[in-house]
């Protein structure tokens, strides 16, 4: 069932349509509401049409050549749409959710255009086969991103803005000499004409370079805190569902699918992302802001992920994949919820905050859910993929590796135990604060009902996870 | 409902239903009694008794019934995979069944002690939605089944606490944080147990590891799991603040009872099924020194308080001494002991709780200074606390003496200065107890007045709080006089191991026996002395509390120093602070020093470029010397 088509359709009603949106938003702000929700869905379905075909491991191709090792393509392949479900899926509660939270707010026009646009470009790197077009879709997420934090258009805003901008096309850059590293190396750019070359350690490091500059790994990580300015949608959707699994999605597109790399990076990746989750997770302990706490902690599960991913055991690359699924839900659904807290309080500071539970009984509800989950603590999803990274890493042969990891669950434990604490019990701070409008609570208990459906119901996740592994050849069939 | 009676009068073979009713029945009407509109409280309370009644009568037939186990696949992940496998032999019947027991009698005193109090409802919820997930922790036959129920109940006990003080949630966050690094810990060495096992994860089929290598480290982290689930030291120190916020019954439930009865489960498991430990090993020797540690310390903070609800909850942590001590020693009695004393624990530490929680509904309080001579009052609660009171001070023919005598046995036979401090424990439990039981229940009737009261006087308890205590009582003299009964059950569990030995009846050693008689009378004497000495009941231990040296160890330990706790709160907010200011270092090099950088940079830049035409001619003259310096290089 469906064509080539339908991945064009996938990428380029998102991509182009989100420039009909402020034109829509002139005739009737709701058109362009629901055209925007429509957009993203449009996504979302398109990618489940392609889905049987992608785990009949016959994906679905779309490929024009060009002289010269140039070429325009997409591929539809499990990883692939795995990733694309996921995104436009979490992208599409988002906005659902925006409906709710940007009531109030100026240049929802420009806000619309930018999101849908925003998981275009997030189709389109997702299904790429060519590494311009990769680059070229990351820097389209790049502006969107740019944008969207200096949303509120104050100085400091646009400020950080500038930083995050800066700091991710950067990485870009110093990427994009990789590419042409390895357009030397095999004289093409497109990903299916590469027989698996075995990468130098200068690419690889360049690669790697913009891949944790996007994914927000220490030292790259600090604009990702600070984009906490942006709207509390925009930071659930870029920095903790979609944005910044585009990094660990390239690093298992490359070095799952594509590349080989010299076996000292088994053990130089999981080492980074080991202190990138220590130092993160120690930072979110002691900050204060509620936003910028969630934002550490996101950095600190990335590492989680690449740590699955990188660790060359099938057992953790399973739990990787599987993490990026359960972290997009939880992660997002704690953005959310902070979202809702934030409306109703208008404070950041988690000091000001108290006793929520008994004016905002459904977000507490929705947080502990998605906090659980993230703590990794059944029956929630997120239990299953923390055990199969740290069993990775153990597989490794490494133990101890292992045991730094579970000090990052702890801390993860107690950082989250703390804000929950902090913001929903003891004294009532704003004893006449009303819940969240009901699109936005909606959004979040459906966020939170999710990672406990799929702790229960694990398997789903974990068999779509195993057939992408199988059609990757590493597991006998 | 009809299915389950159908099922017990047919005595079917294989009760696969019953075993789904165990696990999924309490969760749903958790949820049921929470999420429905189910306006009042006896709707709620019907189904919530309904749903421990059923399961009562779930776990009596699955113990009647034949053992079986069965199993589907649940995960599939990658090379992983997961058998959603459960299993009914006699040890997980013999748990589930002594859970579905306590859990009846605790919840029937729950629905009156809970009545008018606001958050029943998720009370009710999280009670049922806990014993679930202990009823699937008892049952998992795979350990990752296992630790997917295991830690599930961090939710459930973080939910129970919270819900007694929202105003100060501060024990439960630090029962979820401590539970949390048990569980942990718990998730490692199950990690390395299949790891070393060649990926077996079924739990009856995994073969005893040999303790050497890597496996010591496996062995040591279960253990320490599923030690810190019961509460063993360092892993104890929530109790007592959570006697302080938790409703009770979520003491009597919890800490009390069924946090035992899982962590010593899983501990005997792992010492036996999963890892072979020897006597006389090096093993044996570090778990049998958490077992005195605990008993030791716990007591001896018991000893000193003077309140009932945080002077019950040090003893709760106490006796998992004796059970982790008994498991040390590796030897059949000390495996035996320890079984026997985790059920004897369950049941007269959940009656000395509900006798607590008596006294704090009828009088305001349990702070012993303000309270005596309730027996006059209150003399159902007054004989219910008396009998488990004496089961827990190991006085024969109560429950607790035989299992004692056990553990008593296996560790004179492990090293005498096992024994000898173990003696002392019973000493100790003894002295507390009888100040607990003196000051309380005996001498002149006293409770606090409360001005504007509408309620001046204490009076007994409805009978649904005290016939749970007196069934609870009454198993105490069952257990003790009929020990055979629990006896027969616990050696069939234990299989071969147990070929030749038969612990059931008076115990073997009359010397030890004797020897424990002695202990007891000097523990009598001695409060004596002390009762005499400061004329009070509550201050009849104070000879000790305040004796040199160990007042000063009591000050410090009293204020938390000793907390381990607070030591690891210490480190890891140090250790957090650090990471803030690497992370501050960082932004630093990205919000001034790299803009700094390019400013001057950029400013060098520009004073090359300042429009004057002499600068732009040294520029053309230093280009054209690098088009001299190419041509002649090339040509």
């Amino acid at each position: 069932m469906g064509g080539p088509g339908i991945i064009l359709v996938c990428v380029f009603t998102p991509l182009l349509g989100a420039f009909l949106l402020p034109f829509l938003g002139r005739i009737s702000t709701v058109l362009r509401n629901m055209a925007a929700l429509v957009f993203v869905l449009v996504s979302f379905v398109t990618s489940a049409i392609l889905l049987p075909s992608a785990l009949a491991n016959n994906p679905v191709l779309f490929h024009w050549s060009l002289p010269l090792g140039f070429s325009f393509g997409f591929l539809a392949d499990g990883l692939a749409v795995f990733m694309a479900m996921i995104s436009s899926f979490v992208a599409a509660i988002i906005v659902f959710y925006s409906f709710g939270y940007m009531l109030n707010y100026k240049h929802k026009n420009e806000y619309y255009l930018m999101v849908t646009l925003f998981i275009g470009a997030m189709m389109g790197l997702v299904y790429s086969t060519n590494l311009l077009f990769i680059y070229v879709f990351w820097e389209i997420s790049a502006i969107c991103c740019w944008r969207l934090i200096g949303f509120f258009r104050e100085k400091m805003m646009v400020l950080r803005a500038d930083k995050a901008f800066l700091v991710t096309v950067g990485g870009a850059l110093v990427m994009l000499i990789g590419f042409m590293g390895i357009y030397s190396q095999t004289g093409t750019f497109d990903l299916l004409e590469m027989n698996h070359p075995l990468l130098p350690n200068w690419v690889m490091i360049t690669i790697l370079f913009g891949i944790l500059s996007k994914s927000a790994t220490l030292p790259l990580h600090t604009w990702l805190p600070d984009a906490g300015v942006a709207p509390s949608p925009v930071t659930s959707l870029l920095h903790a569902a979609v944005l910044v699994k585009i990094g660990v999605y390239i690093y298992a597109r490359f070095f799952l699918v594509n590349f080989s790399v010299p076996e000292v990076w088994h053990t130089v990746v999981p080492i980074i992302a080991a202190v990138s989750a220590l130092v993160s997770a120690g930072a979110a302990i002691v900050e204060n802001d509620i936003k910028r706490i969630i934002a550490y902690s996101t950095v600190s599960q990335l590492a989680f992920i690449f740590l699955g991913l990188s660790c060359g055991v099938v057992q953790g690359i399973a739990g990787g994949l599987l993490y990026i699924f359960m972290h997009s839900l939880a992660k997002g659904g704690l953005f959310l919820t902070a979202g809702i807290i934030e409306h109703s309080t208008h404070t950041k500071d988690i000091r000001q905050m108290g006793g929520l539970v008994r004016t905002l009984p459904a977000t507490a509800i929705a947080f502990a859910c998605c906090a659980f989950s993230v703590m990794g603590i059944p029956p929630f999803g997120g239990f299953f993929s923390k055990y199969m990274v740290i069993n990775g890493a153990l597989l490794l042969g490494n133990p101890w590796l292992a045991g730094v990891f579970l000090l990052g669950a702890l801390m993860t434990v107690i950082y989250l135990a703390r804000v929950f604490v902090r913001v929903f019990f003891g004294p009532t701070t704003h004893p006449h604060i009303q819940e969240g409008t009901w699109e936005m609570v909606g959004s979040v208990t459906m966020l939170a009902a999710l990672s406990l459906l799929f702790g229960i119901f694990i398997n789903l996740p974990a068999s779509f996870v195993t057939v992408i592994l199988q059609n990757l050849g590493m597991l006998g069939r | 409902m009809l299915n389950i009676l159908s099922q017990l009068i047919a005595g079917g073979n294989n009760h696969t239903n019953l075993i789904y009713i165990m696990l999924a029945l309490p969760a749903i009407l958790g949820l049921v009694v929470i999420l429905l509109p189910v306006k009042g409280y006896g709707g709620r309370s019907v189904a919530f008794i309904g749903a421990l009644v059923i399961n009562a009568l779930a776990a009596l037939g699955l113990l009647l019934g034949e053992n079986f186990s069965m199993r589907f696949p649940w995960v599939h992940l990658g090379d992983f995979s997961i058998q959603f496998s459960l299993r009914v032999y006699n040890f997980s019947a013999f748990i589930l069944i002594a859970i579905a027991a306590i859990a009846l009698l605790i919840g029937i005193y729950t629905v009156v002690f809970m009545r008018g109090k606001s958050h029943y409802g998720s009370f009710y919820c999280f009670f049922l939605l806990n014993l679930a997930l202990a009823n699937g922790a008892a049952l998992a036959n795979n350990l990752i089944v296992l630790l997917f129920f295991w830690a599930g109940l961090l939710v459930t006990l973080f939910a129970m606490i919270a819900i007694g003080n929202r105003n100060n949630v501060s024990a439960a966050v630090k029962a979820l944080i401590i539970s949390a690094v048990a569980d942990l810990l718990l998730i490692l060495g199950i990690a390395i147990t299949v790891w070393q096992s060649g990926g077996k994860m079924m739990m009856d089929e995994i073969m005893p590891l040999p303790l050497t290598g890597l496996n010591n480290v496996g062995f040591v982290l279960m253990m320490l799991g599923a030690l810190g689930k019961a509460g063993a030291i360092p892993f104890h120190s929530w109790i007592p603040d959570a006697a302080k916020d938790a409703p009770l019954p979520f003491m009597a439930m919890m800490p009390g009872a069924l946090e035992k009865l899982l962590g010593i489960y899983l501990a005997v498991r792992v010492a036996r099924d999963f890892y072979a430990l020897e006597p006389g090993s090096g093993m044996s020797m570090f778990i049998m020194i958490i077992g005195v540690v605990t008993i030791i310390l716990a007591v001896g903070m018991a000893m000193i308080q003077k309140d009932m609800k945080r002077l019950l909850s040090f003893h709760a942590i106490s006796q998992v001494g004796y059970m982790v001590l008994g498991i040390g020693t590796a030897l059949p009695v000390g495996i035996v002991g320890a079984l026997f004393h985790m059920l004897n624990n369950a049941i007269y530490k959940s009656a000395l709780f509900l006798s607590a929680g008596a006294v704090e509904r009828s009088c305001g309080t349990t702070d012993l200074k303000q309270i005596s001579g309730l027996r006059r009052v209150m003399p159902i609660t007054a004989i219910g606390f008396t009998i488990a009171a004496l089961s827990i001070s190991g006085v024969p023919p109560f429950n607790g003496f035989f299992s004692k005598e056990l553990i008593f046995d296996a560790a004179l036979e492990s090293g005498l200065v096992f024994y000898i401090l173990a003696l002392l424990g019973a000493f100790m439990t003894a002295a507390s107890f009888l100040k607990l039981g003196h000051a309380a229940f005996f001498g002149p009737l006293k409770w606090p007045h409360i001005e504007e009261s509408n309620n001046p006087n204490p009076r007994e308890t409805p009978a649904a709080m005290y016939v749970p205590l007196l069934i609870l009582a009454a198993f105490c003299l069952v257990f003790g006089l009929g020990n055979v009964i629990p006896l027969a059950g616990i050696q069939s569990i234990l299989g071969d191991f147990m070929a030749g030995h038969d612990y059931s009846g008076w115990p073997h050693s009359m010397s030890l026996v004797l020897i424990s008689l002695a202990v007891l009378i000097f523990a009598v004497l001695n409060h004596l002395f002390g009762k005499l000495r400061t004329g009070q009941a509550v201050k009849a231990l104070d000879h000790i509390h305040y004796a040199p040296g160990l007042h000063q160890v009591y000050n410090v330990a009293e204020k938390g120093y000793l907390d381990p706790y607070e030591w690891l709160m210490f480190a890891i907010k140090a250790y957090a602070k650090l990471c803030f200011a690497i992370d501050r270092a960082i932004d630093w090099i990205y919000n001034v020093l790299l803009v700094k950088l390019i400013s001057v940079l950029s400013k060098g830049l520009a004073h090359l470029n300042n429009g004057h035409s002499t600068r732009y001619m040294a520029w053309v003259f230093v280009g054209m010397l690098f088009v001299l310096l190419a041509l002649i290089l090339y040509l």
